[in-house]
């Protein structure tokens, strides 16, 4: 009899299991995902076809675009690189294997048993393993849900695993794409879109929305899509796919643009339009739960379904399909099965996007205040004042503070530039504390970073900014 | 061995108390003197300590229920600090960097947010409370474990309290006697029951044994603080660097009251059953407005004090009160209460009296209004005064002439220099 079975070894189950263990608890951890020894694959999406391989991607094409568009800036004069794509793919590879053999050490650390199969929950103690060697029955006390998601496949543009692939496909391609076409301006085609851009593909992008990147500040969206589309990326909004066929030499996407329709003829297409949670074949019938109208298991602000005992975190259940959501989540609820008081800070989650320059942002963005009537102040600092950024030759973007017009504390960071996402995170730490502009205008920074753009906006957003002139109130 | 901890032994006046919170909890090791329990009385909060380093092995009484004086509470081992072999905590694997680990978790207990280790404030909150002389104790923190954001202190700013915190109303007491509500109660008319605090009942009850048991009517006066207010604006800074606190008005009231005491010692009388109690002392209760109610610390002696003595002692009772700190022998007895709904801006209110006194003074708020004083009609600050008094003891010949006895030291301060 288990304390606490995981459904899930993603960044979500994998850490409620290292945690689980910690406190105590009996803990086993089902991954159905094969190894080339037959064993589980541990790691979920993140590791294996998710944030990490695409990082690893995204940083190999970034040296090679700066070598080919930049180093001559710098008065380094190389011959034009050569790609190797073969190699760049193996050092990826080799990236993620090291970090899913990681956690397979981290769980015999912990003394987390692994077990190998599909899993499905027959009651809230039960949950049937199945794999090649038959099917068993665990008992527990406790169930934690982390199936996670896969990319959404839609009939207008059919994954063949060949010149039409989802992003798990987009990180395996064996040569550079001559015409790249993805549909979906989100973060995944962004950054997908990026790696294979800097590597020479020529990019467009086919977003259905009329508005890009809906959820960031707008000011940033605005800059970043002139951004972007001066990189290569050639993003299209308000295209609707009717269709795509692929023939041996090509792909003819056919969309709709404001009523015309248009053709666009591509080697290789990505559908990266959003990702949906993996239930299939989890529930019994009679295990008492039941998923929402889009698939995800409800849960409330601690994770806790309508069944007692049993838990959902990360992907599966509803917010933004993040892995540092996931995480949290999964230490929340392990510490309050072992009778822990922990919750989340659920409007403090970071979101990021990982192009070149990067985007990200925490908390409330401008639209969101004005609608909850909230009365609130701004302060924003350039990069290109940034004495750190301009000798970096990152001097794109710009960040920006909002706080709470009457009592200062911060509302939002929203950053677009250089290390964008560990900027955020500054704010972040300083937003859990519920800090003020002015705690963060108090706060020393080191000299030259890219983080003193941090500190200048937080100045700024009550006219004290010192390395440029502050709007008159 | 276990160890017996007990409820401490509470004052003769105080009959039980509710366990208001385990801070520990059942299995957790504790330090010698580590608070491990609060339990509320109709008073004040007592605080149980651990005897010695080591662990609580047993809760008998949980969080809720009503103890006697030095009743067993609880069970407790004495031992190790980090000896697992002694922490009972269900299912947890004995390693030391374990439960170090789980005890560091422990401190987001929000239980323990009150109790936690010392938290830094951040430097706009620093800046601010120096900037406004203010104390970090008296102001809520909303932030991670109780920490104070800038946010709070601006709005503890914008509170119109925290200017003058010296005195509550009693009166405000009476107003928030709600009738009960009729039963409409839907969804879109929420209704919220919780039991009343075991201070609120108490003062329920005494207000309502008051009302019933006494004659209890009220005579009002005014006052002109002019003079009053002269003398702050010339001696204020003077007096500031003398004594080392602010010449408020408190004091003058209090010192007013004492001599119209002494010359009217029936109002510094009680009754007990029927005998009249006359006191030969005067000790001077000012009520104090805190988060869990009402509480009135008591001016002992207050007829051998100078006025700077009498501002220090409300002070300290001010921020005493406001931490939780009062001790039960600090608001035990008085003769003679003064209340102050100025504060909160009442223009006029009829206190209740604070048993088993006689009479009660009701402060206001001060306003400038236009007086005829010598045939001409000047601006003069004025106050309403309201004195409610116990009519079995005194006639309204003595309430009226003690009311007026106040009111003329007030208006001629020199007055309380010649004794007069």
């Amino acid at each position: 009899m288990y304390d606490v079975i995981v459904i899930g070894s993603g960044p979500a189950g994998y850490v409620a299991a290292i945690r689980a263990s910690q406190l105590g608890l009996k803990t086993a951890c089902i991954e159905e995902s094969n190894n080339a020894d037959g064993g589980s694959q541990l790691g979920g999406t993140c590791l294996n076809v998710g944030c990490i391989p695409s990082k690893s991607l995204l940083d190999s094409s970034h040296r090679y675009a700066d070598a080919i568009n930049h180093f001559s800036d710098h008065g380094i004069e190389v011959a034009k690189p050569k790609l190797n794509i073969s190699k760049m793919m193996e050092r990826k590879n080799k990236i993620v294997s090291q970090l899913t053999l990681g956690i397979s050490g981290l769980f015999k650390a912990n003394n987390v048993t692994q077990i190998h199969g599909h899993a499905k929950i027959i009651d809230s103690n039960h949950v049937e393993v199945t794999s090649v060697d038959g099917s068993e029955v665990h008992e527990t006390k406790n169930i934690v849900i982390a199936s996670g998601s896969s990319p959404i496949n839609i009939p207008v543009a059919e994954i063949n695993h060949k010149n039409i692939v989802d992003s798990t496909g987009a990180l395996e391609f064996k040569s550079v794409p001559k015409k790249l076409g993805i549909i979906g301006a989100g973060v995944i085609g962004l950054e997908l879109g990026s790696v294979w851009s800097r590597l020479g593909s020529q990019v467009t992008v086919l977003e259905a929305m009329d508005d890009f990147l809906p959820m960031a500040d707008k000011r940033i969206a605005k800059d970043v899509l002139k951004e972007f589309n001066k990189q290569g990326l050639n993003v299209n909004l308000s295209c609707k796919v009717t269709s795509a066929v692929s023939s041996d030499k090509d792909i003819t996407v056919t969309y709709e643009n404001n009523g015309s329709v248009s053709e666009l003829k591509v080697d290789k297409l990505i559908v990266a339009v959003g990702r949906k949670p993996n239930t299939d074949n989890l529930l019994d019938i009679n295990c008492g739960l039941s998923l929402d109208e889009k698939g995800f298991i409800p849960v409330n602000d601690f994770c806790e379904t309508n069944v007692q005992n049993i838990w959902a975190i990360g992907d599966v259940v509803r917010g933004p399909m993040l892995a540092h959501k996931a995480s949290e989540e999964g230490i929340m609820v392990v510490e309050r099965i072992a009778g822990k008081h922990a919750e989340l800070a659920y409007d403090l989650v970071p979101s990021v996007i990982y192009t070149h320059p990067e985007v990200a942002w925490v908390g409330k963005n401008e639209e969101d205040l004005a609608e909850s009537g909230i009365e609130f102040k701004t302060g924003s600092f350039p990069f290109a004042a940034s004495g750190r950024a301009l000798a970096s030759g990152e001097s794109t973007g710009f960040i920006k503070v909002i706080a709470d017009k009457k009592t200062d504390t911060i509302l939002g960071v929203h950053a677009f530039g250089p290390s964008a996402a560990d900027i955020v995170q500054q704010g972040v730490v300083a937003m859990e504390f519920g800090a003020s502009a002015e705690d963060l205008g108090l706060t020393i920074f080191s000299h030259p970073t890219v983080s003193e753009a941090l500190h200048e906006a937080a100045m700024a957003v009550n006219g004290q900014a010192i390395h440029i002139g502050n709007r008159k109130k | 061995m276990s160890i017996e901890i007990k409820s401490p032994t509470f004052p003769e006046s105080v009959a039980d108390g509710t366990i208001a919170n385990w801070v520990k909890q059942e299995g957790e090791s504790v330090k010698q003197d580590e608070v491990i329990a609060e339990i509320e009385t109709d008073k004040v909060v007592l605080e149980v300590v651990a005897p010695f380093d080591g662990v609580i092995s047993k809760v008998l009484k949980p969080a809720g229920e009503v103890v006697l004086s030095a009743e067993l509470i609880a069970e407790f081992e004495k031992g190790e600090q980090l000896d697992t072999q002694e922490t009972p905590a269900p299912e947890k694997i004995p390693n030391s960097s374990e439960q170090q680990k789980s005890d560091k978790t422990n401190l987001h207990d929000s239980q323990l947010k009150e109790n936690g280790p010392v938290k830094e404030n951040g430097p706009a909150v620093k800046k601010l409370l120096k900037e406004h002389d203010l104390n970090a104790d008296a102001i809520d923190g909303s932030g991670k474990d109780g920490r104070i954001t800038k946010a709070d202190v601006v709005n503890y700013l914008e509170e119109p309290s925290s200017k003058n915190q010296e005195i509550a109303p009693n009166s405000n007491i009476q107003s928030s006697s709600a009738t009960s509500t009729p039963a409409l109660a839907s969804i879109d008319r929420p209704e919220e029951r919780v039991p009343m605090s075991r201070l609120r009942s108490t003062i329920a009850n005494r207000l309502l044994t008051v009302k019933q048991e006494t004659a209890m009517l009220t005579t009002f006066n005014e006052v002109d603080l002019k003079p009053i207010k002269d003398l702050r604006l010339k001696y204020g800074e003077d007096f500031f660097a003398e004594h080392g606190v602010k010449l408020g008005f408190m004091g003058f009231f209090v010192l007013a009251a004492v001599q119209a005491l002494k010359k009217f010692p029936v109002v510094n009388a009680s009754i007990d059953g029927s005998d009249i109690v006359y006191h030969g002392y005067q000790d001077v209760g000012v009520a104090v407005s805190t988060e869990r109610g009402l509480v009135v610390p008591v001016i002992r002696d207050a007829d051998n004090l100078r006025l700077a003595d009498v501002e220090k002692s409300i002070l300290d009772f001010s921020d005493k009160a406001r931490n939780g700190k009062l001790s039960i022998a600090e608001m035990q007895g008085g003769t003679f209460t003064i209340s102050n709904g100025g504060v909160f801006g009442s223009l006029l209110s009829t206190p209740i009296l604070n048993a088993p006194q006689t009479a009660i003074l009701g402060m206001h708020t001060i306003q400038d209004r236009p007086v005829a004083i010598d045939g001409e009609i000047v601006i003069r600050p004025m106050m309403y005064l309201a004195l409610s008094y116990d009519h079995r003891l005194l006639d309204g010949k003595e309430a009226v002439s003690f009311l007026i006895a106040i009111k003329d030291q007030l208006e001629s301060p020199e007055k309380l220099l010649l004794n007069l």
